[in-house]
């Protein structure tokens, strides 16, 4: 087997690193680093990141998957769907909105601070706020943020 | 994909599954704050599943999630730095990420501090190291998440492992 040099195998060492590489090729990177010193510092400086790779903070799916769900559709709410979700959610009381909530419970506040820059104003498009059948299945959460939402476009 | 165009939930959490972590750690790369890059984790999924009439299909869906994710993670950070000049609020700079003792003492020293330096490097190099090894993208793939051809990722990433290399010594 030829050498593979260090060109391919600096390419190579990530994917050798992480162990995303099928045996034929991870048996020749790891012949080649078996000869090479400055692909081997290399491969270990990989192993460090590899190693440190960020942790995905537990339930982050479940958090956009709720949002998809509340505000993801592509149908757009009619007018008087609009009414009809302000009567049902201010019907469910003063008590929930008034709620300390998560992070879904608000607009972060990069996107608060949108300014003129509306592309990341989230109210323009979302089918399941049509009416209070829909409310029903909403969480506390879900529901202290479609309040802010709706005072947010009232506001604008 | 086709599923998830025509409003399928059951599609788009299949698709969230897949990708929220890449997503997430990309947003954590340009942002350096774990809660500011859930938001725009977020954030990008909405983005993304409004505007699936646009996704031509010719890049795979985690490439043009990808950068969406980046996107919006630039976009953030351009109003974060702006609610800083403007006295806004009091959001910490962005630094390079440090880990936590915890975190630290599960990966090691040296691993830690490997993460760190990845910080200091300039946006593109440290976008294409990072998505070449945490995500295991190729380079066509990353030079079109950072908007640039394939040849100027590989440099990108080539230089930023010469100066990550540097940094550690």
């Amino acid at each position: 087997m030829s050498d593979m040099g260090c060109e391919r195998a600096r390419v190579a060492i990530p994917d050798l690193v992480a162990k995303r590489l099928e045996a034929e090729a991870r048996i020749e990177a790891e012949a080649h680093l078996g000869t090479c010193a400055d692909c081997r510092e290399e491969a270990e400086l990989v192993a460090l990141l590899v190693a440190s790779r960020p942790e995905v903070p537990a339930g982050l799916s479940r958090r956009i998957d709720a949002a998809v769900r509340v505000r993801g559709g592509a149908v757009r709410r009619p007018w008087w769907g609009l009414a009809a979700a302000a009567v049902a959610v201010l019907a469910l009381g003063i008590g929930v909105a008034s709620r300390q909530g998560g992070p879904t419970s608000e607009l972060p506040a990069y996107v608060a601070d949108t300014g003129s820059e509306s592309e990341n104003l989230w109210l323009s498009d979302d089918g399941l706020i049509a009416g209070a059948p829909a409310l029903d299945a909403l969480s506390d959460d879900a529901l202290v943020q479609l309040l802010d939402e709706m005072s947010s476009e009232g506001q604008a | 994909m086709r599923r998830a165009r025509s409003g399928d939930q059951g599609a788009m959490s299949q698709l969230v599954e897949r990708h929220h972590a890449s997503v997430f750690r990309v947003a954590l790369s340009l942002v350096s704050d774990p809660d500011l890059a859930q938001d725009i984790a977020q954030d990008a999924f909405l983005k993304a599943f409004r505007g699936l009439d646009g996704f031509r299909g010719d890049a795979a869906f985690r490439t043009w999630m990808l950068t969406i994710a980046a996107n919006t993670a630039r976009g953030a950070l351009r109003r974060v730095v702006r609610r800083r000049e403007t006295g806004l609020d009091g959001v910490a700079p962005v630094e390079s990420p440090e880990a936590s003792p915890e975190e630290q003492a599960a990966t090691g020293e040296e691993a830690a501090r490997a993460r760190a330096m990845l910080g200091r490097l300039p946006d593109k190099q440290r976008m294409a190291v990072q998505l070449r090894i945490d995500e295991g993208l190729s380079f066509r793939e990353i030079g079109e998440i950072i908007g640039s051809s394939e040849g100027a990722a590989r440099v990108n990433y080539f230089h930023g492992i010469r100066r990550l290399r540097e940094l550690m010594e």
